[in-house]
Parts: structure tokens; sequence; C-alpha cells
């Protein structure tokens, strides 16, 4: 027996009406309703009051027919996409330097706190910036630092130098030089450290161009630099040996007789013992060495250190130990046999006795 | 390499456009290539290919716009806003859809995202201009222009201003989405099985969708028939 197909009810049917009319059901749907429709004057009714609808929508004018028929409007709309497209094409700005530039466009708005901020970051910068830079010699007081201080007498203007007089306080030890110049000046050791310095190393290694009287006196005034600037202790050990002036050269070794441990000055002394002519700069070179060696064998020696230890006296050392000693002890004995002066041949000889009645006690 | 082709070919080591194919598409063959190699060729860098594909989707883009947002205004920045995500997007679509339906896809998104905000701050927004009021206030430099549709005739149109009176009364009353659907259908003859893919969402939910924005305008449009 066969059934026939069971027809939808009205409330199915009317919801599918709008559907129907816009050809939106399935071949199944629309069967059905064709056939509840062919029975059901009612469907058949809202079916044609939704048609009507259907038809007075779609021929309603639409906004866009009247917005733009004549496609200006489109017209308008690709322009301005294109111009979009190409600025997406540009290049872009750098990301490094958009910070900078939203930082402008901040100070800009904001000038009082932009001033107040760009005060405190130079603040910060200038009182912190040194000490983030590690070379910097001004934040390491160890390390030397030259400093080219205002100088009287340029370096040029040395060779030109005429000194009338030097005079030392013994009372402070102040030295002041006069030199003739076109106005006369006067450098003070006080006032002048440097310049005065610089002018008597200067005189005591040129020794030919001054007079025998300021080059004494300029001797005697860096007395008291030589144990601590090389520059003093080089050019009084120049004068020592290559001095015109005996008495300069005796000064001058007289200057250095705390420094015999020092090995630049006591070969100046051997180079002097054996070949000064003034014998009595030489005997003053073998008196000196006596008292070094007589030092050395009072004090422990300290091999490898060429200058004295802080609180310990300078010809407590002599360097080089034997060997030096031995040498001395050779250029002694070769005064004693061969000087030409009596009088050093005999202090030579006295001063061999001496150090070898020292090492037998 | 023909010499035009190699002629192209080297333009295109300095120009804007993508390989050497897309440079010699551009000037050969662009409009007459389909749609899947079309935005291959857009794809590969060619603005060319890709101001084609504008072309080809545009005004149907714009009347949606403006049927929608109902101001010329909006319609163009949804239009620039659909088209300049097609742009940056475009590299990530894989055909496994039509371009025309991704296309939409992005376009109702963005007409969807304009009438919510323009729903959820009204008073941010000019009031939408419908045509058949346009007559008692400044009329701007569009309603100047001719009006080319050659089927208007004067009883027709009086009736139709008074039915598009009514269905825009009717469809400020529909969801945006309810709009979009109604609007995909009737005026952009999509099925709704499209207006699902374009919305990204079930074609049941769109004849929901479509039922309710019927039953909205036919209460509207009651006394007119």
């Amino acid at each position: 027996m066969s059934r026939e197909p069971k027809l939808p009810r009205c409330q199915d049917v009317a919801p599918l009406l709008v559907f129907y009319t816009c050809d939106e059901l399935s071949a199944e749907e629309r069967e059905q309703i064709v056939a509840h429709l062919a029975t059901c004057a009612e469907c058949s009714a809202q079916l044609s009051e939704e048609d009507a609808l259907q038809q007075a929508i779609e021929s309603a004018p639409q906004t866009a027919d009247k917005f733009d028929s004549s496609g200006v409007l489109l017209s308008h709309c690709r322009s301005e996409l294109s111009e979009a497209l190409d600025e997406l094409a540009a290049p872009k700005e750098d990301e490094g330097w958009r910070f900078f530039a939203w930082a402008r466009q901040w100070m800009a708005l904001r000038p009082g706190w932009s001033a107040a901020a760009l005060m405190l970051v130079g603040a910060i910068v200038g009182t912190q910036a040194f000490q983030w830079l590690p070379s910097n010699p001004l934040v390491n007081p160890g390390s030397p630092v030259n400093v080219l201080a205002d100088t009287k007498i340029p370096e040029d203007k040395l060779d030109k130098v005429e000194i009338s007089n030097v005079k030392i306080s013994r009372s402070t030890g102040k030295v002041q030089v006069q030199l003739n110049a076109e106005q006369p000046m006067t450098l003070s050791s006080d006032e002048d450290p440097a310049d005065t310095r610089r002018l008597l190393t200067f005189v005591v290694s040129n020794g030919d161009r001054f007079d025998a009287d300021i080059r004494l006196n300029c001797v005697e005034a860096l007395r008291a630099a030589a144990a601590t600037d090389e520059q003093t202790r080089a050019a009084l050990l120049a004068a020592a040996r290559k001095d015109q002036n005996a008495a300069v050269r005796l000064k001058a070794l007289d200057a250095l007789r705390d420094m015999v441990a020092v090995a630049a000055v006591r070969d100046a002394l051997l180079d002097t013992l054996q070949h000064d002519p003034n014998p009595g700069v030489r005997v003053e070179a073998v008196n000196l060495l006596v008292r070094s060696i007589e030092a050395a064998d009072e004090a422990p020696e300290t091999a490898g250190s060429d200058l004295p230890a802080p609180g310990m006296a300078p010809q407590a050392l002599l360097p080089g130990g034997k060997g030096a000693e031995q040498r001395i002890l050779r250029a002694l004995d070769e005064l004693r046999q061969h000087d030409s002066n009596r009088y050093v041949r005999l202090r030579s000889a006295a001063a061999l006795r001496q150090i070898a009645l020292q090492d037998v006690q | 390499m023909p010499l035009f082709r190699w002629v192209f070919a080297l333009a295109d080591s300095t120009g804007r456009t993508g390989g050497s194919d897309a440079a010699f598409a551009t000037v050969t063959s662009l409009p007459n290539l389909d749609e899947r190699a079309l935005v291959a060729e857009a794809q590969a860098g060619n603005r060319a290919a890709f101001e084609e594909l504008v072309r080809r989707y545009d005004r149907d883009v714009l009347r949606l716009a403006l049927n929608l947002m109902k101001r010329p205004e909006d319609a163009r920045d949804v239009y620039q806003e659909a088209f300049l995500k097609v742009y940056k997007n475009l590299h990530r679509f894989r055909f496994e859809c039509s371009f025309y339906t991704w296309l939409y896809r992005i376009v109702t998104n963005v007409c969807l995202d304009h009438l919510r905000r323009r729903q959820a701050r009204p008073e941010d927004q000019a009031p939408e201009i419908h045509p058949n009021r346009m007559e008692e206030g400044p009329r701007d430099f569009f309603d100047h222009q001719k009006e080319h549709r050659p089927t208007l005739d004067p009883e027709r149109s009086l009736l139709g201003k008074e039915i598009q009176a009514r269905l825009a009364r009717a469809m400020e009353r529909l969801s945006p989405r309810e709009r979009v659907v109604f609007e995909m259908k009737h005026y952009q003859g999509l099925k709704l099985r499209a207006i699902g893919d374009a919305l990204g969402t079930t074609e049941e939910t769109v004849k929901n969708s479509l039922f309710r924005a019927t039953r909205k305008l036919r209460n509207e449009l009651a006394g007119l028939r």
C-alpha cells in the first residue's frame, strides 16, 4: 500500500514563503510548497503579498544610484586609494629617528617642561660624564698628567737667557734667579718652581755660556731636588763630568753624595776617579766611593733596587753588589799605583786599607 | 627571450612591480587574465595587477557601501579601508575560496564595524542623508550629476521615492547584520550561501537574519500595497 507524501501545514509554509519568492529553497521544499499552495487559498494570498513586497523592494531606487549615478564618487575613491597605496609603497621613516620626531613634537608642545628636562640632562651629564670615562686622567689622580702651563721662558729663548744673579736663602731654601732681558725678570722657586728648575738645569748642563759663580750657585740650588728629580740629577752628573771649572765639578759631586747607590752616579764617580784632571776632584770621588762601600757593608744588600727604599739612607745600598765593589776597588788600586798626584795615591791607599779593615771587622 | 619581453624584464629590475612576468603581464594582458592569475600577479607585488582587481570589483563594493552606510563620506571610508586591508593581507589569501568571496568578507566586516560604531555612538555621526529628503536641504556636488538610468518614469519615480523613504526608515530599525544580509540579497543578488561565506557564518543564520529583516520591512511598507 503506497502512502501519499505528507503535505506541510500552513504554519510550516508561511515562514518559507519569503525564501520561495527569492528562490532560496531546495527543490524538495519548493515542490512541497507548490503542492500546498494549490490547495490553500490563504497561503496563496500571503504569497501574493510577498511577491508584491519583493517587487516593491527591488523597484525602489537605491541609495547608490542616487549618490553615484555618474561614477564620480567611484573615481574619487579610486584616486584616494591610489594615493594611499603610493604612501604604503614609499620607504618608511627610519625607525631610529622616530623617537626624535616624537621628542621634538613633545617638546614643542611643552616648552616649560622641555627647558627643565634639558637643564636636568645637562646637569647630569656635566657631573657624571667624567666618571663614565675610565681613561680620563682627571679622575685618576695616580696617573701622570701632562700640563702645559704658561711659561715665562719659552724653550727657544733659553739659549739667549742671561743670568745676572742666583740667590739661595739658607733659612728657607728659596731660590731667586735674576735675568737680564729687555725687561729684567726675577724667577722665584716659590712662584715659578717649574721655570726656575728648568732654567737652573739648563745652566748646569750648558755651563760654558755662564759664569762659574752662577754655575756654582745653580748647582747648590739644585742640590735639594737631586734626590727626587731625574732631570736635575742628570744635569748634575753632566756638570760633574764635563764642567770646565773644578769647583763646579766638585760641587756637583758633593750634591750627588747621597745618591751613590744610583748606578749612574756611581759610574760618574768612577769616571771622575779615573779621568778628572783635578786632584782635588779625584780625592773627593775617592771619599764618596769609599763612603758608599762602607754604607753598603753596614746595611743588608737589596738586589734589584736602583733607588733607596723610602725611609732608608740612600748611601746604605750599593746596587751591583760585589761586582760594583770590585770595580771600585780596582779603580782605587789603579789610582794608588799610577795617579800622578801623590796625595791622590796616598788617599787611595788609605781608602783601600780602610775598606780592608772594615771587611776584617 | 624576445626583445620586448627583455625590455620589460629590464625595466622591472628597477621598477615597483614584482617579477618579470608581472611586468610583462602589466602591459600586455592584465585585463584578460582570469581572477586566479590576476591575484597571483598581485601577490607577487604587481601593483598594476592589484589595481586591475580593484577595478573589477570596486563598483559593487562602493554600491554595497553606499546602500548600507547611506552617506557618501562613510562609503568612501569603507571603500578605502576595505581595499587597503585587501592589499595588506593579499599574501594570506590561499585560494581556498573565490577572491570575490574573500573580498566581500572583508568589505562586509568593515561595513559591520562602521554600522556598529554608528549604533554605539550615534552622537558622533552625521544624520543619514535620504535621497528623497535631499530636496529639503542643501545639495552637494553629486546631486547635480545627471541621472542616467533610462527606465525611470514620473509615476514610478514617485512611488519609488515613497517606498524608498519607508525602506530607509525600516532599514534604520535593522541590526547591522540584518542590514548587510538584506542588502546583499536584494541589491547585490547574492545567494544566501555566498552571503554566509562572506559573513563567515552559516546559511541558516543568514536565513534567519533575512527573515527578520523582511518581517520588519513588511510591517513598514504595509500601507503601500
